[in-house]
């Protein structure tokens, strides 16, 4: 059973913004990456899938189960990290910690690992933290539960790159412990490390999606050069990874995720 | 109910509960205080002088008894704007602030149906009012008792604060309801704040009397009547029952509203 399935998904905010007839799905345990510009509709989708916004049309459902009727029990499997973060703001980090457990009525089995893992101090008034701290207080609130599904909204947005590695090889391991992830991004480098599959979303609808893989290899270009001589070759194919052949070389360009983007968005963003 | 929103936000109501009981406590007893024989005839000779004014602030009737002293001096103006106040703010900062400021993100991304989130909070709400007018209630009879023994009888007293429950119990209904409806918490604050301010506006004016007294037909305060539930009037109760009924529609409404709308957090 899919995970994640979303039909025929459709909410128009007039003057071209909102989502169009989207449909995807993503299988049990599969990374999928949804990258567009801003206002694309990257949280429109994610608001859907959350139950905070009623399907105009379509529907979406997470475990099978509707995500506008049955947000309850969907939520119940999923983490969620916001784009936008407000919090209590009359709480310490590790009171909100404690009342997101006692609130979701789950124990948090995994907080002291994470709180070690972003080297958070959790004892700080969560309105005097900087805007990473507080990124980090929202990814501690998302995983400390130990959730199947995990919805990430630009999760790493505000954390320094150290954090943001950290971030990528926690999203990896949790992948490789079967999690279903759906990472919104506009960091493509995020995305080519995490995710197994991508959805580029522009102006509300799905521009491409494939696998990384394939759309590397849609995108791959290889030239061949010849050398004068076999040593030189040689060399050049070490020094470029290519492939020799005699005093031929063939390198393949594979184009980041990022040059695809702009090839499908033409360079400019339009609305 | 979820346990751990309530005591949240019971936890945040006591700052707010606290503060408008002291404010409570100093009115209550210095009235009761004042109360005496010859204060009552400077007080009525007040009326006398100037009865538009003194009407507008409730202080109409001329006092008799202790309860219809308290009754003109503490339920035509402090009783009803303190817990009235409570309610506004409280009602606001239940709902409406948490989806303008975002927060209410963290309480509906859980295994928590919508319907749990408002009603734990509607309960907070009640609550709070309950709370306030218990502590009134004790503080009248406490201060009274010490103050003139035997001259407040309970019963009178209790069947008047049940009106003001009943009051507060239908405002606070409106508050709540425009809380779970607006998105923006200055929406929430025009009409929870907005309607039972111009209500009791519409009193003062109707107290006044003259050409304006119809328009009590537009204040909800008009059905809290001190001096008919003192006197057991059938008219009293009706106000009584209707206040409560309409409470009861609002919360319920206020919920399914919450319920139903988008929540762009």
């Amino acid at each position: 059973m899919d995970a994640v399935c979303v039909e025929h998904l459709s909410r128009d905010f007039g003057q071209n913004r909102g989502i169009f007839d989207l449909t995807f799905s993503i299988p049990e345990g599969e990374a999928f990456g949804l990258l567009g510009p801003n206002g694309a509709g990257k949280t429109t989708l994610i608001r859907h899938l959350m139950g905070f916004l009623r399907p105009k049309s379509g529907s979406c459902h997470i475990a099978g189960k509707d995500c506008w009727a049955h947000s309850d029990l969907v939520q119940k499997q999923v983490g969620y990290i916001p784009g936008e973060i407000a919090f209590f703001e009359d709480l310490s980090g590790i009171e909100f910690l404690r009342f997101i457990e006692n609130y979701r009525g789950v124990f948090a089995v995994r907080q002291k690992e994470l709180l070690e893992r972003f080297e958070l101090d959790p004892k700080v008034k969560l309105k005097r933290m900087s805007k990473g701290t507080k990124q980090k207080v929202a990814i501690v609130a998302a995983l400390m539960q130990d959730p199947q599904i995990l919805i990430l909204d630009e999760p790493t947005s505000g954390l320094d790159p150290l954090m943001q590695n950290r971030f990528v090889e926690l999203i990896r391991e949790e992948k490789e412990r079967g999690k279903t992830i759906l990472l919104s991004s506009h960091l493509f480098e995020e995305v080519e490390r995490t995710c197994d599959r991508v959805g580029m979303i522009r102006a509300g609808s799905f521009a491409a999606v494939d696998t990384i893989e394939t759309l590397r290899q849609r995108h791959l270009r290889s030239y061949t050069v010849t050398l004068e001589s076999e040593e030189k070759a040689q060399a050049f194919a070490r020094d470029f990874s290519g492939i020799c052949n005699g005093t031929c070389v063939t390198i393949s360009a594979r184009l980041s995720l990022e040059e695809i983007f702009m090839d499908y968005y033409g360079g400019g963003v339009e609305q | 109910m979820n346990k751990a929103l309530f005591l949240r936000e019971m936890k945040k109501s006591a700052k707010l509960l606290l503060l408008f009981a002291a404010v409570i406590t100093l009115y209550v007893s210095c009235i009761i205080y004042l109360y005496d024989p010859e204060t009552t005839e400077m007080l009525n000779r007040f009326v006398e002088v100037m009865p538009e004014l003194m009407a507008a602030v409730g202080m109409g009737t001329i006092a008799g008894d202790l309860l219809e002293f308290m009754v003109s001096y503490l339920y035509g103006f402090i009783l009803l704007i303190f817990p009235m106040l409570f309610c506004i703010l409280r009602a606001n900062g239940l709902i409406a602030k948490y989806v303008d400021g975002g927060a209410m993100l963290w309480l509906t991304a859980a295994p928590v149906k919508r319907r749990k989130i408002a009603f734990t909070q509607m309960t907070v709400l009640v609550c709070g009012i309950l709370l306030l007018l218990i502590y009134t209630t004790a503080l009248e009879f406490f201060i009274a008792s010490l103050l003139f023994p035997g001259e407040l009888m309970l019963r009178e007293l209790l069947l008047v604060n049940l009106g003001l429950l009943a009051m507060h119990f239908f405002l606070g209904g409106i508050c709540f309801f425009a809380s779970c409806t607006f998105s923006d918490t200055r929406l929430s604050l025009a009409v929870g704040a907005g309607l039972p301010t111009l209500m009791f506006v519409f009193q003062m004016i109707a107290n006044v009397g003259g050409n304006l007294r119809w328009i009590r037909f537009l204040s909800a305060f008009t059905l809290f009547d001190p001096t008919g539930l003192i006197a057991e009037k059938t008219g009293a109760a009706m106000g009584l029952i209707g206040l409560l009924l309409g409470g009861l529609l609002l919360y319920p409404a206020g919920i399914a509203v919450f319920c139903k709308k988008d929540l762009a957090i």
